[in-house]
């Protein structure tokens, strides 16, 4: 029901976007997902996390680890590009796995722990840079947040591949029935066999795959590698997948809500931007849309348990 | 879900969703303050603006794009340019920018409005090579690009000029040179500065360091110490080189957080007028300090003037008025202003004391 919701949402601001440049512009939306493509990979893996009863807080700092990762790798130990960012993609999963060690095997609430590495990562980030911005990166690797395939952004056929191998999972195996098993019920699910600490470990190493992967397609974009990169994601992550129906309280949620809720927003903030709608009243928006699903979601559904 | 009961409750859902989208964009639209360009939305992709005075020169639409908006350095900027735009009666201003001073927020949003194409955009810039590929898309779409206050990498944006506010050698002179007033040529003085790595700062050392050895060879530049962008580090350096340099008569603080802390430190150990405090922020930050007589000196450019003489350079731009190899620009009020390459120069530095403080506002 929430994806129909959505869709006809969607489809209400691709006309008034149609509407605002006086034609139909696919090129443009192709585009405009550029902007948008760090914030659309870390969301990925937070729907699995929030079904799964968990959240990673520290999603914009591991991106600007990772930021900051390629570039003292590339700039100062003069590694080659692509080596610099396979090390990044470990550094990102070795974030990743901190995160969730901690909560898996230690029994610490997500929330602090992510809380408390938002701001470690960050200021490791900070530390290794020494607050120096890295740029003039080979043109060789600008073809992951430049670069086109067929028309459309290298970074967009990145994240479809990922979405559908996500969703892929998530709802077609055993694995992914598990990770909605824990959201709804840890015990339970433990009790009919859930590796419930090893999925754990695994969304939250996941989680910093994408923030690496996020990370190198924002340097590459931007032909810039600062520690203040990602600052602020974790609010826009979490808000889309929120927007797309999943629960805080775990145990639902889908991958195609996720990235329905990830549109609709995109679309929301280009047909403001086009219309001259200030930024302070774009993030009003936002906020007003997701308060408004969220809110009409719980009365139709307290209407129907009763 | 499925079923009778589910339909019609998807239904309300619905329509309550499609009642409600319609009511935010309203208000977000009344209450952001809409320009008049607003309603000209639906006549086309591309701003029209009126022909009123079509015999004169046509109206012109300027994107500006402020690194964040709300705060007071930026306020004092953007009431700078509406001045000029409302002087000059053929200028559609339109003042957007970020709330978190991000470059990807202000490449998301220049990117966005290269669809509309306005005339000109100027830019201050978050990152000087991040914002470059789209300063440069900007160009291709035939638009005219200039920075203001920030500059971008003028090579890889095609940036066609850079409105300075004042150069890093009339900043770096000023400071030495009222330093020298206040406590004499031949006094040990310090330094306190952002991070190490802070280029601005590192360009105005530069600067200073070279008039201390060309003018002043007997002042003493004991040591330099970080502050971060943190006011409280600044303040606790600053105790901490009064104390390991017990005859330092004077202290540099020169960034607008470092400033204020060293002030207060100073003030704070009752070393207000013994020890002289000379350095670059805002007004308003300051004049408790400066009414106090802890500072006697603010030095800061006039952002009111560089956001006005920005408007008057993107008017100049487009009219053909403002071209490589000139050597002045009539800016209004300003007077002629220096063009130096692709840099238009508002001027020297100007000086906050007790006796003008009053009359600025950011």
């Amino acid at each position: 029901m929430r994806e129909r919701i959505l869709i006809v949402l969607i489809v209400i601001m691709a006309c008034l976007n149609a509407l605002i440049e006086r034609s139909f512009n696919p090129s443009g939306l192709l585009e405009m997902t550029r902007h948008f493509l760090e914030v659309w990979l870390l969301a990925l893996p937070m729907t699995l996390l929030i079904i799964s009863g968990g959240i990673d807080l520290s999603v914009g700092s591991m991106v600007g680890l990772c930021v900051v990762t390629v570039g003292v790798a590339w700039g100062w130990l003069k590694l080659n590009i692509w080596l610099a960012a396979a090390a990044t993609v470990v550094i990102g999963i070795l974030a990743g796995m901190l995160n969730g060690a901690a909560i898996a095997y230690f029994r610490v609430p997500p929330l602090i722990v992510t809380l408390a590495t938002m701001a470690v990562y960050r200021g490791l980030a900070y530390g290794f840079s020494q607050a120096k911005p890295f740029s003039g990166f080979p043109s060789s690797f600008s073809i992951l947040g430049q670069g086109y395939i067929g028309g459309i952004p290298v970074q967009l056929l990145i994240f479809i591949t990922l979405a559908v191998l996500t969703s892929f999972v998530a709802s077609k195996t055993v694995w992914g029935r598990y990770v909605y098993a824990i959201g709804n019920n840890e015990i339970a699910a433990r009790f009919s066999g859930a590796p419930v600490e090893a999925i754990k470990l695994y969304l939250y190493a996941y989680s910093g795959f994408c923030a690496a992967l996020a990370a190198l397609i924002l340097v590459s974009r931007t032909d810039t590698a600062r520690a203040d990169a990602g600052l602020g994601y974790e609010l826009d992550v979490i808000a889309s997948v929120l927007l797309g129906g999943a629960s805080i309280s775990g145990g639902e949620g889908s991958i195609i809500g996720t990235v329905l809720g990830l549109t609709l927003i995109a679309l929301v903030r280009r047909a403001l931007t086009l219309q001259l709608v200030r930024t302070e009243g774009q993030t009003m928006v936002i906020g007003a849309l997701l308060i408004a699903s969220v809110v009409i979601d719980h009365i139709l559904r307290g209407r129907r348990e009763r | 879900m499925k079923g009778f009961k589910g339909i019609s409750h998807s239904k309300l859902h619905v329509a309550a969703l499609l009642i409600i989208m319609p009511a935010v964009f309203i208000a977000a639209h009344l209450l952001s303050g809409c320009t008049k360009a607003q309603t000209s939305w639906m006549k086309g992709g591309e701003l029209k603006t009126s022909a009123k005075g079509r015999s004169a020169k046509r109206t012109i639409t300027v994107l500006m794009v402020p690194k964040i908006k709300g705060i007071d350095y930026f306020n004092a900027c953007e009431r700078g340019a509406t001045e000029a735009a409302k002087e000059l009666g053929n200028i559609k201003l339109i003042y957007e920018g970020p709330t978190e001073a991000r470059v990807e927020a202000q490449i998301q949003l220049i990117e966005t409005w290269i669809l509309r194409k306005p005339d000109v955009i100027a830019v201050s810039c978050n990152d000087p090579v991040a914002i470059s590929s789209s300063l440069k898309r900007a160009r291709q779409a035939g638009i005219r690009v200039l920075t203001w206050d920030a500059d971008a990498d003028p090579k890889r944006s095609g940036r066609e000029f850079f409105c300075n506010q004042a150069t890093f050698q009339d900043v770096g002179y000023a400071l030495v040179d009222e330093m020298a007033k206040q406590v004499g040529a031949d006094a040990q003085v310090a330094i306190v500065t952002s991070s190490l790595t802070a280029p601005n700062q590192n360009e105005w050392m530069k600067w200073m360091k070279r008039r201390m050895q060309t003018k002043y060879p007997r002042m003493k530049l004991m040591t330099i110490q970080p502050s971060e962008e943190d006011q409280q580090l600044a303040y606790q350096k600053t105790q901490e080189i009064i104390r390991a340099y017990p005859n330092v008569r004077g202290i540099f603080a020169i960034s607008s957080v470092a400033f204020p802390g060293a002030a207060q430190a100073v003030r704070d150990l009752r070393k207000s007028g013994k020890i002289a405090v000379v350095g670059l922020s805002t007004p308003n930050v300051m004049r408790p300090f400066v009414k106090d007589g802890t500072v006697k000196t603010v030095i800061l450019w006039n952002p009111v003037d560089l956001g006005y003489l920005t408007i008057y350079a993107a008017r100049a731009l487009v009219d053909g008025e403002l071209k490589l190899g000139m050597k002045k620009l009539k800016a209004g009020r300003l007077g002629e202003v220096e063009v130096r390459g692709d840099e238009i120069i508002l001027g020297p530095p100007i000086k906050f004391t007790k006796d003008n403080i009053d009359k600025f506002h950011f």
